[in-house]
């Protein structure tokens, strides 16, 4: 028991038991409610929930009518929870970043390569997040609801996205990273 | 009702995963593209492993059947994998990785996280119907599964993915397929 609780305290788990929580997590979400996971899905919603409020006439397309209607979805409440998942996690070792002076920028890697500005670290954030969201688009979904749903259900959609990520990720890698790559 | 308590308790789990695994940090993300640290690899093909063995067992079984199976249509599939790895390359998270490291409260992961995503999520549900009826339709071969597609028997098919997970897996931490992080 000690052993376990210690265990949960840890900071960083092996990612071999943490991908063993999340494949149950996977099995979990088709057992209790015949679903997949998901996140990109859920802010889809929500921009339309937004955009429909702003400016409903161009926001009423099919997209937004039929294909992600608006509203509070399964995949909404999904993203509340990883929210709270990873707050209740970060507790559990102490390490909430809540109120800390290195919030704003929190990784000393990023700082190390291209500085302390918290300006830099969100513009190019920010960036990242809009391709991200985009690119989830055109896939058919992110790293939870295609590269994890799709690859435990064997669909080969899943392993080309996966094979993208790296086709993708490793040359602006390198990238940024020039001689320090 | 209760689906959404479901997945409120679902994603509690998830994200405490990611919390653990580490993902909820820029230099992890990063770091499996420079072949530095292959936590992120290590993680997703543990997890498949477990979720699809679990998933066809219990299917056998007759104990649940399958939701909508994600669809396969290459060009988009593959474009789409690349531009989400070089997104992820420059912000060093992904939709689920942001949402745990914003609940963390890094305002790097809850700020500019969350407003992308909402615009690029805008950007994307006004461009829709030019370009994903589009990519969409090359090389489309609908919700199928790699066992339906070839005719493959699903046991034979986790267990070939099982192995090369754990050849790979053998790999990184053994044969040094992960680089040393070069202190500068």
């Amino acid at each position: 028991m000690k052993f376990i609780l210690d265990y949960i305290r840890k900071d960083e788990w092996s990612p071999y038991v943490a991908g063993v929580l999340l494949g149950l997590v996977g099995i979990a979400a088709v057992w209790a409610s015949d679903s997949l996971l998901g996140a990109s899905g859920a802010f889809e919603n929500i921009a339309g929930m937004i955009g429909k409020a702003v400016a409903p006439a161009a926001f009423d397309n099919m997209y937004f009518n039929f294909i992600m209607p608006p509203g509070i979805t399964y995949g909404v409440m999904l993203v509340v929870g990883i929210f709270f998942g990873g707050m209740i996690g970060a507790a559990t070792s102490g390490t909430l970043k809540w109120g800390k002076k290195d919030s704003a920028n929190s990784d000393e890697q990023w700082k190390r390569i291209f500085g302390a500005q918290t300006w830099k670290r969100w513009l190019i954030a920010f960036f990242g997040a809009i391709i991200l969201e985009y690119a989830a688009g055109i896939a058919g979904g992110c790293t939870s609801g295609l590269a994890i749903s799709g690859g435990m259900l064997l669909a080969p959609a899943a392993f080309i996205f996966i094979a993208g990520m790296f086709v993708g990720g490793i040359p602006t890698a390198w990238l940024i990273y020039g001689k320090r790559f | 009702m209760l689906n959404f308590i479901f997945a409120l308790v679902l994603g509690v789990f998830f994200g405490f995963a990611l919390n653990k695994a580490g993902l909820t940090k820029y230099h992890k993300i990063i770091n499996v593209y420079r072949f530095t640290d292959m936590t992120v690899l290590k993680f997703m093909m543990t997890a498949l492993v477990v979720s699809m063995s679990g998933l066809y067992a219990l299917r056998g079984l007759g104990l649940i059947t399958f939701p909508n199976v994600p669809a396969t249509y290459i060009v988009g599939n593959l474009v789409g994998g690349i531009i989400f790895g070089f997104g992820m390359a420059l912000s060093g998270y992904c939709p689920g990785t942001a949402a745990a490291g914003a609940g963390e409260g890094k305002l790097d992961y809850l700020i500019p996280g969350l407003l992308g995503f909402l615009v690029g999520a805008v950007v994307y549900g006004l461009t829709y119907d030019k370009v994903f009826p589009v990519i969409s339709a090359l090389a489309n071969y609908g919700n199928t599964t790699m066992p339906d597609l070839w005719n493959l028997s699903p046991f034979l098919t986790i267990l070939t993915f099982t192995l090369i997970s754990l050849l790979l897996f053998y790999m990184i931490e053994r044969v040094g397929w992960q680089r040393k992080e070069s202190n500068q």
